[in-house]
């Protein structure tokens, strides 16, 4: 019994290389972009690359307890989780109030849906050479609005002092990624049923409670998705500080990515920054792995 | 019966449009100033005088801001159409060959998509230094390819997943091979799928900075993003330039974005919601 | 000469049986149905003859050549789909010239054998046409077009009617019936219909859990059901079934209904049986009618008029039963009736297994 299931018919083994035909390509390109070069960087960070003809050599953890050594790798670290924690929550409350406006039936959808879309399609590195533009404190609007509020007495450096550079980082990514996790969220929305909102309706339920009893619990899905490929992205952040400040005041603003950049370029350190980012990638490999097992066909 | 939009909604959707608008707005607005306009204090809220010098400048003065343009779009063509053609295929093995192990396969696919891309580099750039790769729009379209792939097999074969079986059957009993089926069949009734695969795919290869910057390190061989972000140089920053090649660079990718929203929203929400 | 043979054909999905042991020939110019209830099989069966899907166990032979293990389009075989499956970007002449070109058919014999068909089954106005601006009726008929333009050895049939409305599915049924007189070709029809199948089937297969039922005509299934499910799948409304258990003189329903020995049936040793009767096989007699061993007093619970026949629901000593009778006359609820179970149109099966019990000669 077991052989006749093993065994495949010809018919099926030639299906089967047809099927192998088809996705070979993929999976070359797969393997050559994005696979070898981890696995590539994982073997380099435990070695040291030699100048000019110098042989590599196996240097262990070396690059490791550098690295866990140095204060900079820390705040790097702690730049990026910062950014990540202020950053989401805001997005989440934001797109889920997005979602829920773009739900309603109300004139001009069109244009609205336009507004969600643009800044997700808008180039984040160009997104944040026009913000630095916005922030500049000599001929900046945003000094200009807040004076004119009254929220400010004279001009503000926004990028200049650490806290605040981070803050105003933070709310450009909030401007740029806000929509995307709407229309994550938009989808799920979608997918409830009508009717239950009928009924809930029927049941007398007013709007905060059709939200609670309805609409939250059903959307747990999609937040959870919206959630962890959001966290993925912040946490890769890359182009935003390297245009907006450049990672500073000091290294205010110093991202992982960027950390990892300048060890890699600037400073010519390839295995130290090999390290870097193999770092990096565990955090964003084990949160990749709940977002796949979130949505893993059920069957 | 649905409840009708209140007062409230329409002042929140206001204030968003507003809200989501206005960076791009005060860009244009910037790029049409004159030099004295956009260094002055308080800032000119409305250009004057209107001018179109800054776009002159860079047409007539800047050649390379607008070979940076031209770089985004043939690599940003070319990533697409090798992205559609090799992720058609592996979307349809996936979604219809009942390929062994489809669905370890496809959490193989997905997982690798969240490689974060300056994992890549220290490793890539050197393989592109030893195989020659470095400056070359097959490099770059190759990388961002690979980049973008996962992400177009599963767009792809959730759009396959939609189309009736029975004609492709059909086709097999009318004696076609699976790749007749795919170019003649499935390809043709599943363009609405390709569009919007193929338009997110060209957006987010024109996007794309890390590996652009790396991978182009000439300034001739720059990807708009990357040479504008490059331009400003060590230490003065010409606002007036950048914000008018920004512009230009934004530009098609927000035609592309309002002329085909639905196709894009569709396919952007494609897999994500349920 | 068998133009279709199967033999112990079989289909394991994921280690679960579709189908099992399927032993079958079928003749030259046969028309053979498979029926039975969603999830019996019978479109996992057809679909390996077409070679849409392989074969797990068994061989498949057409025209005396083994095929599965050949491509769909080396078997011979055309097959018309429940949901016509028409090219929707194609016109209805590519749509059923397609097989041809493919098969590099010179062009204006194509063109001729395409119009011919067309002409054949009404479509010629519509060759130009794409299948969108066609109605539901129209597509199957390219359907089936496509299907006669490849002179198969064989035409798969998978459910073609089931998506027409009731109108159109009476008349595609004699169409297709017409069709087969005149081509003559092979065919393998499956569908859940059971009209249907009595209607167009030379042989009806049956089919439950994967397996073989019963084969045989059509009279053959509904007057000898060789089981208790065909007995029960095959005529509308279903037939009544009776559990009895030997009693000290003859037999007794679990409720108090008493039968005398059913002698007119080989039971062995059994100690329980199940009695079947079809509902237009139990007579409705006037009150005043001599009672005999096989008559029952009986009380009409509900009665359905459907329009031509009426349905009554029967009290017959605390069995149910239902009764088909003619609907220009026939009692109200309420009434007390006689009816009588005439021992040659009984069925008797196996309770362990639902075997019918053999009629004694």
């Amino acid at each position: 019994m077991s052989q006749i299931l093993t065994t495949l018919s010809p018919l099926e083994r030639r299906r089967q290389r047809v099927g192998i035909g088809f996705i070979t390509p993929t999976l070359l390109i797969i393997a050559l972009i994005l696979v070898y070069p981890v696995v590539q960087s994982f073997v380099m960070s435990f070695q040291q690359q030699g100048f000019a003809g110098d042989e590599t050599t196996w240097v262990g953890t070396r690059h490791y307890d550098a690295m866990f050594a140095s204060s900079r790798f820390w705040n790097a670290l702690t730049v990026t989780v910062v950014f990540t924690l202020i950053t989401i929550p805001v997005e989440l409350a934001i797109g889920l109030g997005l979602a829920i406006l773009m739900n309603e039936s109300f004139r001009g959808k069109g244009f609205a849906r336009l507004a969600v879309l643009f800044p997700w399609a808008f180039p984040t590195a160009l997104n944040a050479l026009m913000w630095r533009w916005m922030y500049n404190a000599d001929y900046g609007i945003f000094n200009d609005v807040a004076l004119k509020a009254g929220v400010i007495a004279e001009p503000v450096n926004w990028l200049g002092d650490a806290t605040l550079a981070m803050m105003s980082m933070a709310v450009v990514s909030i401007w740029k990624t806000s929509s995307f996790m709407a229309l994550i969220i938009l989808a799920g929305l979608q997918a409830i049923p009508r009717d239950l909102f009928e009924a809930g309706r029927m049941d007398g339920m007013n709007r905060w409670q059709e939200f609670t009893q309805i609409t939250l619990p059903l959307l747990r899905g999609s937040i959870l998705v919206a959630l962890v490929i959001r966290s993925m992205d912040a946490l890769r952040t890359f182009e935003l500080p390297f245009n907006l400040t450049d990672g500073g005041p000091v290294a205010a603003t110093e991202t992982l990515s960027l950390y990892a950049y300048k060890t890699i370029f600037e400073f010519v350190e390839f295995n130290s920054g090999a390290a870097i980012v193999v770092v990096q990638f565990a955090v964003i490999f084990a949160l990749s792995l709940i977002y796949v097992f979130a949505l893993r066909p059920k069957d | 019966m649905e409840r009708r939009a209140g007062k409230g909604t329409y002042i929140t959707v206001v204030i968003s449009v507003v809200i989501s608008f206005f960076p791009i707005v005060w860009l244009i607005l910037t790029s049409l100033k004159n030099t004295a306009g956009i260094y002055s204090w308080p800032p000119q809220y409305w250009p004057d005088p209107f001018t179109l010098e800054n776009y002159i400048y860079i047409f007539t003065e800047t050649p390379e801001l607008l070979r940076y343009v031209v770089n985004s779009f043939i690599v940003g063509v070319g990533c697409t159409a090798l992205t559609l053609t090799a992720g058609g295929m592996a979307g349809y093995a996936l979604a219809r060959l009942r390929l062994r192990f489809s669905t370890g396969l496809m959490l193989m696919i997905l997982s690798v998509s969240m490689f974060p891309p300056i994992a890549l580099l220290p490793s890539l750039f050197q393989s592109f230094v030893n195989l020659g790769f470095l400056n070359s729009y097959l490099g770059l379209i190759v990388a961002h390819t690979g980049l973008f792939l996962p992400y177009a097999v599963f767009m792809l074969a959730s759009y396959f997943a939609t189309l009736p079986v029975e004609i492709e059957e059909a086709a097999q009993i009318d004696g076609m091979g699976f790749l007749q089926i795919f170019t003649s069949i499935v390809a043709p009734l599943s363009w609405p799928g390709f569009v919007a695969t193929g338009l997110i795919i060209f957006i987010f290869s024109w996007n794309e900075f890390p590996l652009a910057l790396v991978l182009m390190t000439q300034d001739a061989m720059r990807t708009a993003p990357v040479g504008i972000s490059l331009y400003p140089g060590e230490f003065a920053f010409p606002w007036e330039t950048i914000s008018t090649a920004t512009v230009i660079a934004i530009i098609p990718i927000l035609v592309i974005t309002a002329i085909f929203q639905k196709q894009i929203l569709g396919g952007l929400t494609a897999g994500t919601g349920k | 000469m068998a133009q279709v043979s199967l033999r112990n054909l079989g289909k394991s999905f994921g280690g679960t049986m579709a189908v099992e042991a399927f032993d079958l020939d079928i003749a030259d110019g046969e028309f053979l149905v498979l029926l039975g209830p969603s999830g019996c099989g019978k479109s996992t069966t057809l679909r390996m003859v077409a070679g849409l899907e392989s074969n797990s166990t068994g061989e498949i032979w057409i025209k005396d050549k083994r095929m599965d293990h050949e491509e769909p389009k080396n078997r011979g075989v055309a097959m018309v789909f429940q949901n016509y499956a028409l090219y929707p970007h194609k016109t209805v002449f590519d749509n059923m010239a397609m097989a041809l070109k493919l098969q590099k058919v010179p062009k204006d014999e194509i063109e001729k054998k395409v119009r011919d068909v067309a002409e054949m089954i009404g479509l010629s106005d519509f060759l130009e046409r794409k299948p969108a601006t066609l109605s539901g009726g129209q597509r199957q008929r390219v359907a089936i077009g496509r299907a006669i333009v490849r002179t198969p050895d064989v035409f798969l049939f998978d459910e073609p009617l089931s998506n027409l409305d009731a109108k159109l599915r009476v008349k595609m049924r004699m169409d297709l019936q017409q069709l087969h007189a005149r081509l003559g070709v092979t065919s393998i029809y499956v569908t859940h219909d059971q009209v249907e199948a009595m209607t167009l089937a030379d042989r009806i297969v049956i089919m439950e859990g994967g397996v073989i039922a019963q084969v045989g005509t059509p009279r053959e299934v509904y007057d000898e059901p060789a089981n208790a499910f065909v007995a029960g799948f095959i005529g509308s409304p279903a037939m009544n079934f009776i559990k009895l258990n030997r009693a000290e003189k003859g037999w007794r329903s679990e409720g108090a209904l008493e039968l005398p020995e059913l002698n007119h049936f080989d039971l062995g040793s059994a100690s329980t049986v199940t009695l079947g009767v079809r509902p237009e096989h139990i007579e409705v007699l006037p009150p005043e009618t001599p009672a005999d061993a096989w008559t029952y007093d009986a009380e009409v619970m509900l009665a359905e008029l459907l329009g031509a026949d009426a349905l009554l629901n029967l009290s017959v000593k605390g069995e149910e039963l239902l009764v088909r009778v003619n609907g220009t006359e026939y009692p109200d609820g309420g009434e007390k009736i006689k009816i009588r179970l005439a021992p040659e149109r009984q069925h008797a099966f196996d309770i362990s297994n639902g075997t019918a019990f053999p009629r004694r000669a």
